[in-house]
């Protein structure tokens, strides 16, 4: 958040009159206040069912009052909004469920943040992925030297075991371009080199773009309209030049809600799909055990007891539940649901930026996420399979905070771990006997 | 803002526990202070080439290195890094040389 600010009510106004469609005031009129929404929280079960922490109570405190007061606000409210905003809400849109009239308050709570971010008030750490995306077309402003160069060098560092691996970067007409966070080539690129394993052995057909490559969305986090849409744009234009069928995501959430549900809307493309449809790794890898491409070591199955973390954008953003359910089936043989869990589930307590917002948002978010920790917990699960960045960092932290005592791994792991490669690709001399 | 006290030294540290007067106030204890936390047995030379490298890189360029830059300038393979630096380059690496935790989903 940056130090100084001014509040221009003028532009809070206009704000507000931008956002004030059909749907937006029939929300804003129709909340009766039966308070349903409110066990629906996991901050409000988190802070002992605090009424400050009701969705309706957290709505009624930013844009409901906003439109009251007509944009008539101070600096102190203004910053009172965006505490609530980003450090008491992750937009996970689990009350939007619940709620007898189906008032989307994750959306009336973006559109808050999206206010926000006119009047300057944006965290730091999102505030800077905005920045880089701007200069160079991914949050952490990696150049394309040192992505394509990066590429090169897990596919080296891969061939070692299985000689024929290739990381195409830019083939045109591909069956898959395959986009990654920002994070994979900057500081974790071995999750890159397990995804490209994984796409030899199922023998797809598939590149990575030089640009376009980063599918994640810190600005919709942010609110800022305009850079969020020009993230989105870089990936399906991308897309477009190289003429692939389809735009594979990495283990991430909300990369896939970006791209495969809003981004199209940002963009005001015909239908509200995407130019070239969108697959999240999770039904990629359950399409290609359905289909024989891969096949999993029967004698490699985990036999630790395995729970699911559903995130809130693949779930029930995504609606990718029983695909998730599939892969586990062929890949472990004590599966511990979480209770609650599908659409249901809780959100980790670090999604909608929490993480990338920075080290100011930290302890809060350890306190948020004690009904995740408690949900793990109950299911006295020795694995919990995360296949979204942001949870998985959320629960690798929860890990260490509430003592849990678990491993965490994204589908990617356990596959290149239990997945059987066949002897022609292997290196010569590793061949099994 | 929250600090950590280690051998009779304050350190003020961040909400995640990197240094937060960052390059400034780093010293050799602060290295010896996370090897506590971060569970390296023993710094070494190894060590202190990476960490002469990050801050150099850092100082320079105002932002922690690509692993890839990382990797090829101190002529280690990526294994080896996270040999040395268990919580990997991103947070083990960078909190013990003293740069600020790095921006984005990390």
């Amino acid at each position: 958040m940056a130090e100084a600010i001014t509040i221009n009510t003028d532009i809070i106004k206009q704000r507000l009159d931008f956002l004030k469609g059909a749907r937006m005031k029939m929300w804003l009129d129709i909340c009766a206040h039966c308070g349903l929404c409110a066990e629906s929280c996991f901050f409000y079960q988190a802070h002992d069912k605090d009424p400050k922490m009701v969705p309706s109570y957290k709505i009624k405190k930013t844009i409901w009052e906003l439109y009251k007061r007509k944009g008539n606000v101070d600096k102190e409210f203004m910053e009172q909004v965006y505490e609530i905003a980003f450090a008491e809400c992750t937009a996970c849109r689990r009350c939007s469920m619940y709620c007898p009239f189906g008032i989307d308050m994750a959306t009336m709570i973006a559109s808050t943040r999206a206010i926000c971010r006119s009047q300057n008030l944006t965290p730091e750490g999102l505030q800077k992925a905005i920045e880089n995306i701007w200069k160079e077309g991914n949050q952490m402003g990696m150049t394309k030297e040192e992505f394509v160069e990066t590429c090169q060098w897990m596919e080296e560092e891969n061939q070692a075991e299985l000689p024929g691996l290739k990381i195409p970067i830019d083939k045109q007409g591909a069956n898959m371009m395959y986009t990654v966070n920002a994070r994979e080539p900057m500081f974790y690129p071995q999750d890159i080199g397990m995804a490209a394993t994984i796409f030899h052995v199922a023998g797809e057909d598939w590149t990575m773009p030089s640009v376009g490559w980063d599918c994640t969305n810190l600005a919709m986090f942010a609110g800022d309209a305009k850079c969020m849409a020009h993230a989105v744009k870089l990936v399906y234009d991308a897309a477009k030049r190289l003429g692939v069928k389809r735009i594979g995501v990495t283990e991430c959430g909300h990369a896939y809600r970006s791209l495969r549900f809003e981004g199209p809307y940002w963009l005001g493309l015909p239908g509200g799909q995407p130019p070239i449809p969108v697959i999240h790794s999770v039904q990629l890898f359950a399409e290609y055990l359905r289909d024989g491409r891969i096949k999993i070591d029967p004698a490699k199955k985990l036999k630790e007891p395995v729970t699911y973390q559903d995130p809130c954008n693949i779930s029930r953003n995504g609606g990718l539940c029983d695909e998730a359910r599939y892969i586990i089936s062929h890949i472990a043989t004590d599966f511990r649901e979480m209770q609650p869990n599908r659409e249901h589930n809780y959100c980790c307590g670090g999604g909608g930026g929490y993480i990338p917002m920075g080290p100011p948002f930290k302890k809060r978010r350890m306190a948020s996420g004690k009904v995740k920790a408690e949900q793990i917990k109950a299911t006295g699960a020795k694995i919990a399979i995360v296949p979204c960045h942001n949870c998985y960092d959320q629960i690798r932290d929860l890990n260490k905070e509430y003592n849990l005592g678990i491993e965490v791994k994204a589908f990617k792991e356990i596959l290149t771990e239990i997945m059987i490669i066949p002897d022609e690709l292997k290196a010569k001399g590793t061949e099994a006997a | 803002m929250p600090t950590v006290e280690y051998k009779g030294k304050v350190y003020e540290v961040d909400e995640d526990g990197f240094l937060a007067g960052g390059l400034e106030v780093w010293e050799e204890d602060w290295v010896d202070y996370v090897k506590t936390i971060e569970g390296i047995p023993e710094v070494t030379d190894e060590h202190w080439v990476c960490i002469k490298f990050l801050q150099d890189y850092y100082k320079k360029n105002g932002i922690a290195p690509p692993v890839r830059t990382f990797s090829k300038t101190v002529g280690k393979p990526l294994k080896r890094i996270y040999e040395l630096f268990p919580s990997g380059p991103g947070k083990g690496a960078c909190k013990m040389a003293g740069l600020p935790k790095p921006t984005g989903c990390v």
